[in-house]
C-alpha cells in the first residue's frame, strides 16, 4: 500500500510539469490522437468525454463527435465515456486515429444519486429517493425550482397557492403536516441545509435534485428531517471539458378567460339592486330605476386590475474540469414582470463553483452564490377588505374606475339608501400607487477541505455560510388604499423594515471505506455545529405632507406600535454517523444515527436521538432470477426510522414577560408588564416514525421501470398551542401533545415507448395519501377552526359546518323543517337538522355542524411525455389532484343577498317566490340580514365546491441544430406554453390549487387548508427560447 | 494520523466554542422572560399597571352592551342596510342563543376573559410579591390594588354569570387552567375578603396618584357588594367613613362631572374611573363612536367629535337612549339636557331622521376615532345614593332623603317626594344613566323580569319609537329569553371540563 501511495505521488509532481511542457509547445514529444466517436448507427456523438486512463488528461468530442488529443509518448488507454452509453476503454498503442463506437448503456440504475452526506449507487438505494435532472425541466419557464417540480415525484404535492411572481409554493412531502410548526421540507444545497427558503436560488444552477422521502434516507437530518429532504447539488465541471452555454427565453403570460369567476356586469347588477327593492316593497333608488342606462357601461375592476406582461430569463453557464481545478460558472438574469399591474419580480444571481486538487490527498473547494432580488408586489392576496383581488371582485361594477377626464377615479360611494355601507377606492390606484417591495441580497457560500490521508479514508471540514438581507419598504401614498372603506385621501403610512440574517454551518465528516470478499462497507461519522440569528428593525411613519417624499422624516408621526426591533436566533449542535453495508451488490443494508441538541428545546429535553435502518435485496441478480428474462431488475426495499421536526419557534419554551402593557393613569402613561406566555422546559421536537417498503422493477431492458412505495408513519408530540379556557388568564399552552397516523401508497413508472428515429418515453405517477388524528391533548377530542375541525378518529383539518338541504320552497316546507328559530323564511336557505333537536343551530359543541369536506384531495398524479424526432422534440407535462374540496370563501361577499356587494352571477338564479323558485343555490332576499345572514355567514355545504383538476402545466416543441462551426457546437430553439390548460369542474375561481389561510380561533396554516380568497391568479405564459452551447 | 484528526476536531470544537450546553442556551434578547422579572419593586410596579389595562377593553366595548344595552335604557338603531348585528342585538334583544347553559355570544365570552385576565395578572402579583423585600409602604400600595382588581373583577363576574371558577393563584401548567365552578357565596366571600384587605392597604385617594385605586374607591366596591347582599349596616357604615373622609365633593355643576378627552381627569367627584387617553400609544377608547346612530356623514358626526379628520360611520349604531329612560327624567331636571343630545342622520332609512345619542361623554377630542375620556366607575354621587338606599332599608327614611336630596339638588329639582325607595331607585336610573348601572340595579332590586317583559312588549308594539325604520320590526325572538344571570360563554365550555 505504501508504494502505491508513493507512486500516486510521483505522479501528481509529474503532471503538472507535462501540462507545463505541453503548453510551451513541446508538442513533438507527443502523440496526437485524432478521431470520431460515433454511436451504432453511425452517428457522431457530440460531448463524449475521451480521457487518458488514470490521467486528467482528457477532452470532449465536438459537435460531429471529433476529437483531438495529445498522448505523451503515445502509450496508455483511453477511456470514452458518456451518459446513457457503456464505457469502452482503447489502448493507444501509438496509434494517431482512434474511431470509436459506443455502445448504449440500458442500465440507467448504474445512475449515481445523492443521498443525505454522500452519494449512492442508484442500484444500491434503500431509502426511497426519487431523483429529478435539471435537463428534464430546463424548459419550465418560471423563477422558482419547485414550480419546475409540479408533477414531476410521486408523493410530493406541490401546490402554486398564489401566482405571485417568487411565492407561495407549497410542497408536501408524504402528506406530512403538523399542527402549528412549519411543514415545509428541508432544502440542503451542496451540503448546507439553507434557511432563507430556495427562491432565491437560480434553477439553471442547479444540476440534480434528490427528493428523500423515507425515513431512512432523512434520519442523518434528524430533528429537522420529518417533513421531508429536498437535496440539490449545483452544476460542476464535466472531466476533461470546457463547456460554454448560453440560454435565454423570453414571452408573454396572461390571465385565461376560462376560469375566471363570472360576476354581474353593471346592466345585471342593477337589474339585481331593482329587483331587491321591489321585493322588499321598498322604493327603488334612483340609480337603479333604470338598469339599461348601465348598457356599455359596465366596469370590470378585477380585469382593470390585470394585464399581459413580459418574462424574461438569460442564463450564461461556464464550466470547465481540466487539469487539477474544476470550475462552474452560472451567471443569471430573471425578470417576470406579473399579471397584476405594477407587479415586478427581477433576480440577478451569480455563482462560482470550484473544485482544486492540491494532491491526491488533499483537495479544497469553494462555492460562492451571491443573488439579488427586487420585487415589488401589490397587496393582491387576502380576505375581503385587504386583498385587492378579492376587493375588485366584489366592488360595483356601476362604479366608475375612470372618471369623466379619463382620470381614474379616487374613490366611489353611493347613498345610503341604495345600500351601499363602504366606500370603495379605485383598487387600480391601490395596485399602481402602493409601493410593496422587496429588496433580497443573498450570499450562499460553501468552502471545504478534504483531506485523504490513507487511501480507504476521507475527511472533510466545511464552513458553510449563508448570509441574508431584505429591505422592505412599504408606502401607502395618501390618493390609495388597499382597504375597502378608506375615504381618499387617506393618511399616509410608510413602513421600512430590514431584516439581516446570518447562517454559518460547520461539519466535520470522516468517511472510511473499505471492501473485501464482495463485502463492501462504508462507515460515516462526524458532528456539526450551526447557528442562525435574525437582526430585524422596523420603522412606521405617517401623515404625509407631500406622497412624494415618503422618507421616515416626512412622516408628521412616527407610529409608535408600528415601530419595532427583533432578534431570533438558534443553535444546533449534532453528532451523527452511518453505516452501509452491501455483499456482492446485491444484499443492502444502511444503518444511521443522528443526536441533535437544539437551543429551542426545554432545558429539560436538549437533546433528541434519531435513529434509523434499511435493508435492500437485488432480487434480479439472484441465480434463480435468471429465467425470468424479461424483468432485467428488480429490488426490494424495507426501511424504518425516527425523524423530527423542530420547527417550533426559537422561543416556544420560554414564559415571555411583555413590557408594553401600558396603562395611563390621568394623562401619564406608565409601563405595564405582564406574563403572556406559559413556559414549559419539557418542550421538544416533534417526533415521526415511518416505516417504509418499496420496490424498483425494471423489465424489458428498462423499457419500462417501476417504482412502488408504502409508507406508515405516526407523528407524536405534535408542537401544538394547546388552548386553555381563558380563566387560567392565558390562551394558549405551547406543549407536545397528540398523535397522527399516515399512510400512502407512490408509484411511479417511466416507459421508453418507442426508440430509434423516434424516441417517445413517458413518466408518469401517483400517490395516494391519507391521515388520521389518533389522539390530541389530554381532554380534548376536537379543535374548531372558523370552518374546520380536527378530530379525534378523522382526517384532520376537514371542512366543518352545516349540511345544506336547499331552500325552503313553500310555507309547507317552512312549517314541516327544523328552522332557525326567528330567521328561516320561504326561500332561505335549508340546513339539515343533524342533532335531531328540531331547531337548526350553529356554534357550540352539540349544534347541528358536521363534517362536510375534505381539503385534501384523494389522490395526486403527474405524467410527462417526450419525443424527439430527428432534430425536433416535445414534451408535454401535466399535474393532477383528486377528490378535494375548496372553501370558495369569497362567496359570503360575493354572494351577500343583500346586495352589498357585487355578486357573482349565480344570483341572477336566486329563489324568488314558490313559483320562481331559481336554481336552489342562493335564496331569498327579501328579510335582510337576519334571513340572508344564515347562508352567507354560516359554515356550510352551499361553499364547499369539488376542487378536483388536472393542469397541462407546460408544452414545448424544440429544434435543435448540430455543430454549425467551430464556434457552436450545439444550439436548439424552442417555443412553450405553461399553465397551458386547466380541466376542472370548480366555478369557485381560477386555481383550483389555491389554498388561503385564515386566522382565526384554532386555526393554524395546516389546520385550515383548502380556502380559495380568490388569490392571485396563475397566469398562462407563452415563450420562446434558445439555447446554444460553445 | 488519527491523532492530528482528533486533535482538529477538538481545535474546531474550542474555536467555535461550540460543544457545550452554552452554545445551546439561547434565551430571547428581544422580551423578558418569567425567570427574569418579578425580581424587583419597579416589576411590580408595572405589573400591577398591566392588571388595570383589561379595564380599558372592558369599558370600552363590553360593560355597556352586558348592562346598559341590556336594559330599558339603551336600544340599538337598526340599520337594516348592514348585517352580522346579530352578537350586539341578541343582548339588547334579550334574545342570547343559549344551549346547555352556555351561549355563543361573543361579548359576553369577551368579557369574562378580560375579566380573568385581570384576574391572573393580580394573582401573579400577589403570590410573588412576598418573596421579595421592598418598602412597607410601596408593597401594600401594590398589594392593595391588586386585590382591589381582583374584587372588581370578580364582582363583575358574580353579578353577570353567579357561579364562576375561582383562581386565587397564577396558573403555571396546563393541567390547572381549569377550575370547577364555586358557588356565588364563595365567589362574594372571596370577594369581601379581597376588598375588605385593600381598604387597609390602600391609600386614600389625595395621597395616591390620581387614577389608581384608593381605600375610598375599594370602601365604595364593598358598599356595593354588601348591598347587592342587602347588608344594609355594613354597607352605611363604609359609605359613611368614604362620606366623612372629607376626600369627595359634588361637582356644583353635573355638565362639569364627565371628564373631557384631554382634562378634568378624576376629579373631586370621582371615586374611580377607567383611563384612557388620546393619541397614537394605543391607550384611548372609542367609544362614542359605537354609540352613534349609523350610518352617519362625516359632517354629521363632527358637529359632536369635533375631529380635524371626521369621517363616516356605517353600520348599526349602539347604545342609543331609549325613549324611556329620557321620559324618566323629571321636568326641569339639569341632567337630562346633559345626559342625551339629538343628531339628525340624512340617510336614515326612517322617516324621522333624528336620533338621540348619549351626549355626556361627547367631548370633543383631536382624532376620528380616538379619545381619551375616562368612564365613570364609581361617583361621589353614586355614594351619596347606596348610603341613601342603605339607610331607607335600614328605616331611617329621614336620614336617607337628606343624601338623597343632595343629589336631586344638584341636579337642580327639589327634595323628592312620594315613596323614598322608588324615589332612590328612580334617581339613580336618571343620575347614572349610561354609567353601566342600570342592569345589576333592576337585577339586585328584584325587578328585571318584569320590568324587561314590559319593555320588549313595548318595543314590540311600537318598534318605529325604537328606532326601527319603516316596514321594520323586532326579530321574531325578541325578549324570548330573559334571564337574571348570563349563560357562560361556549367557547370556554368547549375546554373546560367543569362545564
Amino acid at each position: 500500500m505504501k508504494n502505491k501511495l508513493l507512486q500516486k505521488t510521483r505522479y501528481w509532481y509529474i503532471l503538472p510539469l507535462l501540462l507545463l511542457l505541453l503548453s510551451t509547445g513541446a508538442r513533438a514529444q507527443n502523440t496526437s490522437i485524432k478521431g470520431k466517436v460515433t454511436d451504432e448507427q453511425g452517428s457522431g456523438l457530440p460531448g463524449v468525454t475521451v480521457l487518458v486512463k488514470g490521467t486528467t488528461n482528457g477532452t470532449a468530442t465536438d459537435a460531429t463527435g471529433a476529437y483531438s488529443l495529445n498522448v505523451p509518448g503515445g502509450t496508455g488507454t483511453l477511456v470514452v465515456s458518456f451518459v446513457g452509453y457503456q464505457t469502452k476503454e482503447v489502448a493507444i498503442n501509438n496509434q494517431s486515429s482512434i474511431n470509436i463506437t459506443l455502445a448504449p448503456d440500458a442500465k440507467a440504475l448504474e445512475e449515481v444519486v445523492v443521498v443525505g452526506y454522500g452519494s449512492q449507487l442508484k442500484k444500491e438505494v434503500t431509502g426511497a429517493v426519487q431523483t429529478v435532472s435539471a435537463k428534464e425541466i430546463k424548459d419550465i419557464p418560471v423563477s422558482q425550482v419547485t414550480q419546475k417540480l409540479q408533477g414531476r415525484v410521486a408523493g410530493v404535492q406541490i401546490n402554486q397557492a398564489t401566482g405571485k411572481p417568487g411565492q407561495g409554493m407549497s410542497v408536501r412531502i408524504r402528506g406530512q403536516l403538523s399542527v402549528s410548526g412549519g411543514s415545509d421540507p428541508l432544502y440542503v444545497v451542496d451540503g448546507f441545509p439553507i434557511t432563507g427558503g430556495i427562491g432565491a436560488l437560480n434553477p439553471d444552477e442547479i444540476e440534480d435534485i434528490s427528493i428523500l422521502k423515507d425515513a431512512a434516507s432523512t434520519a442523518l437530518y434528524g430533528s429537522r428531517a420529518a417533513n421531508g429532504v429536498v437535496l440539490i447539488t449545483t452544476k460542476r465541471g464535466k472531466i476533461g471539458q470546457t463547456n460554454v452555454s448560453v440560454s435565454a427565453y423570453g414571452g408573454i403570460q396572461q390571465v385565461p378567460e376560462k376560469g375566471r369567476i363570472d360576476m354581474l356586469d353593471a346592466v345585471e347588477f342593477a337589474t339585481f339592486k331593482k329587483e331587491y327593492y321591489e321585493a322588499e316593497g321598498k322604493p327603488v333608488p334612483d340609480v337603479f330605476q333604470n338598469p339599461s342606462q348601465y348598457e356599455g357601461k359596465n366596469n370590470d375592476w378585477y380585469d382593470a386590475l390585470l394585464r399581459t406582461a413580459p418574462i424574461q430569463s438569460y442564463n450564461l453557464t461556464v464550466t470547465s474540469n481540466k487539469d487539477r481545478v474544476n470550475t462552474a460558472l452560472v451567471l443569471g438574469v430573471f425578470d417576470q414582470q406579473g399579471v397584476v399591474l405594477n407587479n415586478k419580480y427581477q433576480r440577478f444571481s451569480g455563482r462560482l463553483n470550484t473544485d482544486y486538487t492540491v494532491s491526491d490527498k488533499v483537495k479544497v473547494g469553494l462555492n460562492i452564490a451571491p443573488s439579488y432580488i427586487f420585487d415589488n408586489t401589490p397587496r393582491t392576496d387576502g380576505d375581503r377588505g385587504t386583498g385587492i383581488l378579492f376587493n375588485a371582485l366584489h366592488t360595483w361594477p356601476i362604479m366608475p374606475i375612470y372618471d369623466e377626464n379619463g382620470e381614474l377615479t379616487k374613490f366611489n360611494t353611493f347613498p345610503a339608501n341604495t345600500g351601499n355601507i363602504y366606500n370603495y377606492p379605485n383598487w387600480v390606484r391601490a395596485a399602481e400607487e402602493l409601493v410593496n417591495e422587496n429588496k433580497i441580497t443573498n450570499l450562499l457560500s460553501n468552502a471545504y477541505l478534504e483531506y485523504r490521508p490513507i487511501k480507504d479514508l476521507v475527511l472533510k471540514s466545511t464552513i458553510n455560510i449563508e448570509l441574508y438581507n431584505n429591505k422592505f419598504f412599504f408606502f401607502n401614498p395618501s390618493t390609495a388604499t388597499s382597504s375597502i372603506n378608506v375615504a381618499i385621501p387617506t393618511t399616509a403610512v410608510s413602513i421600512r423594515e430590514n431584516f439581516s440574517n446570518t447562517t454559518w454551518l460547520n461539519e466535520n465528516l470522516a468517511t472510511y471505506s473499505k471492501s473485501f470478499n464482495e463485502h463492501n462497507f462504508e462507515l460515516l461519522g462526524g458532528f456539526t455545529n450551526q447557528r442562525f440569528r435574525m437582526d430585524r428593525t422596523r420603522i412606521q411613519a405617517d401623515t404625509y405632507a407631500d406622497d412624494r417624499l415618503p422618507t421616515i422624516q416626512g412622516g408628521l408621526n412616527i407610529n409608535r406600535g408600528g415601530t419595532t426591533s427583533g432578534v431570533e436566533e438558534w443553535a444546533l449542535t449534532s453528532l451523527l454517523s452511518r453505516l452501509t453495508y452491501n455483499y456482492k451488490g446485491k444484499y443492502l443494508f444502511t444503518a444511521s444515527i443522528r443526536s441533535d441538541g437544539s437551543s429551542r428545546f426545554g432545558s429539560e429535553n436538549r437533546w433528541g436521538t434519531f435513529p434509523s435502518a434499511s435493508i435492500g435485496w437485488v432480487v434480479s441478480d439472484e441465480g434463480f432470477m435468471q429465467n425470468f428474462s424479461k424483468l432485467n431488475f428488480a429490488k426490494l426495499r424495507a426501511s424504518y426510522g425516527v425523524t423530527g421536526n423542530n420547527n417550533i419557534g426559537n422561543y416556544t419554551q420560554y414564559a415571555l414577560v411583555n413590557n408594553t402593557i401600558n396603562a395611563a393613569f390621568g394623562n401619564t402613561v406608565v409601563p405595564g408588564a405582564a406574563v403572556t406566555s406559559l413556559a414549559n422546559s419539557n418542550l421538544g421536537w416533534e417526533t415521526t416514525k415511518q416505516f417504509d417498503v418499496g420496490m424498483d422493477l425494471g423489465l424489458f431492458d428498462d423499457r419500462i421501470q417501476f417504482m412502488y412505495d408504502y409508507y406508515n408513519k405516526t407523528t407524536t408530540n405534535l408542537l401544538y398551542s394547546v388552548q386553555v379556557p381563558q380563566e387560567a388568564g392565558f390562551g394558549n399552552f405551547n406543549d407536545n401533545i397528540g398523535e397522527i397516523n399516515f399512510w400512502g401508497h407512490e408509484f411511479a413508472v417511466t416507459t421508453r415507448n418507442t426508440e430509434g428515429k423516434l424516441k417517445w418515453t413517458t413518466n408518469a405517477n401517483i400517490s395516494f395519501n391519507r391521515n388520521k388524528v389518533v389522539a390530541l391533548a389530554e381532554g380534548i377530542n376536537r379543535v374548531y377552526g372558523t370552518y374546520h375541525i380536527t378530530k379525534v378518529g378523522e382526517p384532520f383539518g376537514q371542512f366543518y359546518g352545516l349540511v345544506k338541504e336547499g331552500l325552503y320552497m313553500n310555507q309547507a316546507d317552512l312549517d314541516n323543517s327544523p328552522k332557525v328559530p326567528g330567521r328561516s323564511t320561504v326561500g332561505s336557505i335549508k340546513l339539515r337538522d343533524v342533532n335531531g333537536d328540531g331547531i337548526i343551530t350553529n356554534g357550540g359543541d352539540n349544534d347541528d355542524r358536521t363534517i362536510i369536506g375534505n381539503p385534501f384531495p384523494d389522490f395526486t398524479y403527474g405524467i410527462t411525455n417526450n419525443l424527439s424526432y430527428g432534430k425536433f422534440d416535445f414534451s408535454i407535462v401535466g399535474s393532477g389532484a383528486h377528490g378535494n374540496e375548496l372553501l370558495v370563501r369569497h362567496l359570503y361577499s360575493t354572494a351577500n343577498l343583500d346586495g352589498v356587494f357585487n355578486m357573482v352571477d349565480g344570483v341572477k338564479y336566486r329563489f324568488r317566490s314558490p313559483e320562481n323558485p331559481g336554481k336552489g343555490k342562493f335564496g331569498t332576499t327579501v328579510g335582510g340580514g337576519n334571513v340572508t345572514g344564515i347562508e352567507r355567514d354560516w359554515m356550510s355545504t352551499h361553499f364547499l365546491e369539488d376542487a378536483s383538476y388536472f393542469t397541462i402545466k407546460n408544452i414545448t416543441l424544440g429544434y435543435s441544430v448540430g455543430a454549425v462551426n467551430k464556434f457552436f457546437k450545439s444550439a436548439r430553439i424552442y417555443g412553450s406554453v405553461q399553465q397551458a390548460y386547466v380541466f376542472t369542474k370548480y366555478t369557485g375561481g381560477p386555481n383550483p390549487e389555491t389554498s388561503g389561510n385564515t386566522a382565526g380561533n384554532g386555526d393554524g396554516g395546516n389546520l385550515s387548508q383548502g380556502i380559495d380568497l380568490s388569490n392571485y391568479p396563475v397566469p398562462r405564459t407563452f415563450t420562446l427560447g434558445v439555447n446554444v452551447n460553445f | 494520523m488519527k491523532k492530528s484528526y482528533i486533535i482538529t476536531l477538538l481545535l474546531s470544537c474550542g474555536l467555535l466554542g461550540s460543544c457545550g450546553d452554552d452554545f445551546l442556551s439561547i434565551v430571547p434578547e428581544t422580551q423578558l422572560s418569567s425567570a427574569t422579572f418579578f425580581t424587583k419593586e419597579a416589576d411590580f410596579q408595572q405589573a400591577v399597571n398591566a392588571a388595570y389595562v383589561p379595564l380599558r377593553t372592558i369599558f370600552n366595548d363590553r360593560s355597556w352592551l352586558l348592562s346598559e344595552m341590556h336594559s330599558d335604557n339603551t336600544y340599538y338603531a337598526r340599520n337594516p342596510a348592514f348585517g352580522a348585528t346579530e352578537q350586539q342585538e341578541d343582548l339588547a334583544d334579550f334574545a342570547l342563543p343559549e344551549a346547555n347553559g352556555v351561549t355563543s355570544n361573543t361579548h359576553v365570552l369577551n368579557q369574562y376573559r378580560q375579566d380573568y385576565l385581570i384576574i391572573a395578572r393580580t394573582n401573579q402579583i400577589l403570590s410573588t410579591i412576598d418573596k421579595i423585600e421592598f418598602s412597607a409602604d410601596s408593597k401594600n400600595n401594590i398589594r392593595g390594588q391588586a386585590l382591589f382588581l381582583r374584587a372588581f373583577a370578580y364582582f363583575e363576574l358574580a353579578r353577570y354569570f353567579g357561579k364562576v371558577p375561582l383562581h386565587l393563584e397564577p396558573v403555571t401548567n396546563r393541567s390547572e387552567a381549569a377550575l370547577p365552578l364555586s358557588s356565588e357565596e364563595d365567589v362574594y366571600a372571596q370577594i369581601i375578603k379581597d376588598a375588605s384587605e385593600a381598604i387597609t392597604l390602600l391609600p386614600v385617594k389625595s395621597k395616591q396618584q390620581a387614577g389608581r385605586a384608593t381605600s375610598g374607591a375599594a370602601r365604595t366596591l364593598l358598599a356595593n357588594v354588601y348591598i347587592v347582599q342587602k347588608k344594609w349596616a355594613e354597607a352605611e357604615k363604609l359609605l359613611k367613613e368614604i362620606v366623612a373622609s372629607n376626600e369627595y365633593s359634588l361637582i356644583p355643576d353635573y355638565a362639569n362631572v364627565f371628564s373631557t378627552s384631554t382634562g378634568n381627569k378624576n376629579n373631586q367627584e370621582s371615586v374611580f374611573e377607567v383611563q384612557f387617553l388620546e393619541g397614537s400609544a394605543g391607550l384611548n377608547g372609542n367609544f362614542l363612536y359605537q354609540f352613534m346612530p349609523r350610518n352617519i356623514l362625516a359632517n354629521e358626526l363632527v358637529t359632536i367629535t369635533g375631529t380635524t379628520n371626521p369621517q363616516p360611520l356605517s353600520g348599526e349604531g349602539n347604545n342609543i337612549p331609549t325613549p324611556d329612560i329620557i321620559a324618566a327624567y323629571e321636568p326641569n331636571d339639569a341632567r337630562k339636557d346633559v345626559s342625551v343630545g339629538y343628531i339628525t342622520l340624512s340617510s336614515s332609512a326612517r322617516q324621522n331622521k333624528v336620533y338621540p345619542y348619549i351626549k355626556k361623554y361627547a367631548k370633543p377630542h383631536a382624532l376620528h376615532d380616538n379619545h381619551g375620556m375616562n368612564w365613570p366607575v364609581y361617583r361621589y354621587s353614586e355614594v351619596l345614593l347606596f348610603l341613601a338606599e342603605a339607610l331607607n332599608e335600614q328605616g331611617k327614611a329621614g336620614e336617607a332623603a337628606t343624601f338623597l336630596n343632595q343629589v336631586r339638588k344638584r341636579a337642580g329639582l327639589g327634595d323628592a317626594s312620594g315613596d323614598l325607595r322608588e324615589a332612590i331607585y328612580k334617581e339613580r336610573r336618571v343620575e347614572l344613566a349610561f354609567e353601566n348601572k342600570r342592569w345589576f340595579d333592576l337585577v339586585r332590586t328584584g325587578r328585571a323580569i318584569a320590568t324587561i317583559t314590559a319593555y320588549g312588549n313595548r318595543i314590540k308594539a311600537n318598534p318605529q319609537a325604537y328606532y326601527y325604520p319603516e316596514g321594520t320590526a323586532p326579530r321574531s325572538h325578541a325578549f324570548s329569553n330573559i334571564k337574571v344571570f348570563y349563560p357562560l360563554p361556549a367557547d370556554e365550555a368547549a375546554l373546560s371540563p367543569h362545564f
